[in-house]
């Protein structure tokens, strides 16, 4: 339900950006459909070129997705090998045999017997199901959603024209007859294949590393990030049609604004892009027991707002980026 | 309109590069003197009405008023007199903060605006990794061509500007002429009726210039409407006799070479010499500016003369005199300077522009 929910919402904003595309060429004639159609493809070849955000977005990929293989080689995803008291008492496991013996001997009737059993099978399951837990919260949330997935967005969206503005190239594009708002909207599109292949390939390869609770996280948290990518990308695009240096103003925002945004108390969290993103994951998870740590200081929405907000953004930042570049004077590449 | 890409008659390229030339500025080298041509019978190619643009507090255009229809039309200036800031007006990559600019009708930020435009910028950016076929051909896509239609334009066009056989070597290997002569054909791909073409001859070799201004002329016969910039008149004057000279962001003459400098020797310039003592012992501060004054009069440009009271704390004392006929009225001066022994510890023409116009006539002109 809620992933057919995402598949329409997503299907709707691209025909909306295909038919915004069309209708901006459209008034200058029918072969400026062409030109729009060859201008995404221009800029999709282009995008190819990697800049050196985009090597080091991979480099720290693969060392991410190597680290990863590395704790699950070593079963760091589960409550196994965890300690009470920390680092001296004996691990979980052992806590679980021991609970189960203790309680057998304290009650031997058959009923006791009974509740003994459930309640030691109880926290047997939550030991050995707590990998998905573990590996969402350490290589999902901290370590994907808060570091990957902003840099993997900002490495192509802020080149995407930043970089043509940079190199003096944005010129050859607002010589051509094609109005201003399909050179934007275009190369937006030509950029998303990229931030989507990347944000979504990289987590698909994280997960893969990260073995059998990975595998379910995938399964869970992808529409979360297919709609944070999307969000991401038109706003740090934005940043490439405003600000001369968007590359300084993205990270500033997603490592500085962010963070702050996404722990301040209150309502305050809910202008970052963050906050929705962990919605849709706690919301789509939930019936797996993640949850925020502090539910009444965190105050969750529903995943399908989260959904709405994230997708109603992309449209609004993109409407925001298509009057903004249609209206600035680039100065310095003329 | 015949098509670019038609093979041109080079017959027609021996006609008269003013005719068809409908040009007329209202900013002069004197504001009370206009310089208007005619009032235009139809609409204009592209019409400037009163165009100032600001870069903060500076100002790069200052209400420049143009009209072109057809031909080839020079824009000289020295480095910052504000024709490139112009040139991005026209080709509406810039806004003017006053005024307006109209290209067949339409306001030159517009789509429709650029479909009757071709530029050719100073900046030499390229997609580097390209070969120039592939810019030039990229370019005439991005105007909307089919495949094939785009393939045919691009083989036109390098053909046109010499670049036929040596287009498949990358971008970034290219020299500055080459460069321009890429630059220059994807102006041409979409057959513009206005060129607008900034510093196209710089860094060309003389084999290739000529090239060029062959090929500009022949444009020129087409039909087309050719705006060129450059900051050397001698360049300017091989290739048309309609030159636009600006300085300090404003058109401050324009016409042929001729009428401006006939223009300007009827113009009075306000010059003013500061005259200081020297060794002859029977004359004083006061009576060395006097006998100046007196020896200017004499001269036959000079139509007014004026004793300026001396600066405090400076031993000299300015003459300010009023002349026609500047170059004649240096050499004169010049003469008289030499001959009188005169000390003078400084020269300076009071109008920006003039001084500007004149420069430029000075150095540039044989004549």
């Amino acid at each position: 339900m809620y992933q057919s929910i995402f598949f329409f919402c997503f299907l709707f904003s691209l025909s909306f950006l295909g038919v915004l595309g069309v209708l901006a060429v459209r008034r200058a004639g029918l072969s400026q459909t062409r030109a729009w159609c060859y201008l995404v493809w221009l800029s999709w070849q282009r995008q190819a070129r990697a800049s050196q955000m985009v090597w080091i977005a991979v480099g720290l990929l693969a060392f991410a997705v190597a680290l990863v293989a590395i704790f699950t080689a070593m079963g760091a995803w589960s409550m196994h090998y965890w300690r009470w008291p920390y680092r001296q008492g004996p691990t979980f496991l052992q806590w679980a045999d021991e609970i189960q013996i203790v309680m057998s001997v304290r009650d031997s009737s058959a009923s006791g017997q009974g509740v003994q059993a459930a309640l030691a099978a109880a926290v047997r399951g939550i030991v050995e199901h707590s990998g998905f837990a573990i590996f969402s919260h350490w290589g999902v949330f901290l370590l994907f959603l808060s570091f990957l997935l902003p840099l993997f967005n900002l490495s192509f969206a802020t080149e995407a024209l930043g970089g043509e503005r940079e190199s003096n190239s944005l010129i050859w594009l607002l010589s051509r007859p094609l109005p201003r708002p399909a050179i934007y909207l275009g190369k937006f599109v030509a950029l998303l294949p990229w931030t989507l292949g990347l944000n979504l390939g990289g987590f698909g390869l994280l997960c893969l590393a990260g073995g059998q609770p990975g595998w379910l996280a995938f399964r869970l948290y992808w529409p979360a990030v297919l709609a944070a990518t999307l969000a991401f990308s038109s706003l740090f695009y934005l940043m490439g049609a405003w600000f001369r240096r968007p590359a300084v103003a993205a990270i500033v925002y997603a490592f500085f604004l962010e963070v702050i945004l996404g722990n301040m108390p209150g309502y305050m969290k809910r202008i970052s892009i963050g906050f929705y993103t962990r919605c849709m994951m706690f919301d789509a998870a939930s019936a797996f027991g993640i949850q925020p740590e502090r539910p009444d200081i965190f105050l969750p929405v529903e995943g399908t707002t989260a959904l709405a907000v994230l997708l109603g953004l992309t449209i609004a930042l993109l409407g925001i980026g298509t009057v903004i570049f249609s209206r600035t004077q680039y100065q310095e590449i003329v | 309109m015949p098509d670019l890409l038609d093979s041109p008659d080079s017959g027609r390229g021996d006609r008269p590069l003013t005719a068809g030339l409908d040009l007329s500025f209202h900013e002069t080298i004197n504001p009370n003197h206009s310089l208007t041509v005619a009032a235009p019978t139809a609409a204009p190619l592209l019409l400037c009405q009163r165009v100032s643009k600001w870069y903060g507090p500076v100002i790069g255009v200052n209400q420049v008023t143009l009209e072109l229809r057809s031909g080839i039309t020079g824009l000289v200036g020295a480095n910052g007199a504000g024709k490139s800031t112009l040139l991005r007006l026209i080709t509406g990559h810039l806004r003017p903060d006053l005024g307006c600019i109209q290209v067949r009708g339409w306001d030159a930020w517009s789509t429709e605006a650029r479909q009757h435009v071709g530029y050719c910028p100073e900046t030499d950016a390229f997609y580097e990794e390209m070969s120039g076929r592939q810019f030039v051909e990229s370019m005439a896509r991005l105007c909307g061509y089919s495949r094939r239609e785009a393939r045919k334009r691009t083989e036109a066009v390098l053909e046109r500007v010499g670049m036929a056989g040596r287009a498949e070597r990358r971008l970034r290997g290219y020299s500055k002429g080459m460069r321009q002569r890429i630059k220059l054909a994807q102006a041409l791909l979409h057959d513009p009726e206005l060129l607008v073409l900034d510093e196209p001859l710089s860094g060309i070799d003389p084999v290739g210039r000529w090239e060029f201004i062959r090929l500009f002329r022949d444009l020129a016969a087409l039909g087309k409407c050719l705006l060129i910039s450059s900051h050397e008149l001698e360049e300017l004057e091989k290739l048309t006799d309609h030159i636009a000279i600006m300085a300090h962001g404003r058109i401050a003459a324009v016409g042929t070479v001729a009428q401006i400098r006939d223009r300007l020797d009827n113009h009075p310039l306000l010059i003013r010499i500061d005259v200081r003592g020297h060794s002859h012992a029977e004359h004083g501060n006061e009576r060395e500016a006097r006998r100046l004054a007196a020896a200017l009069l004499k001269l036959r440009d000079v139509v007014g003369v004026e004793l300026l009271d001396s600066p405090p704390d400076e031993s000299v004392d300015p003459v300010l005199v009023r002349a026609r006929n500047p170059q004649r009225f240096f050499q004169e001066l010049t003469h008289l300077v030499l001959e009188e022994w005169y000390e003078i510890a400084r020269l300076e023409t009071l109008d920006d522009s003039t001084q500007a116009v004149l420069g430029y006539l000075l150095r540039g002109c044989s004549a």
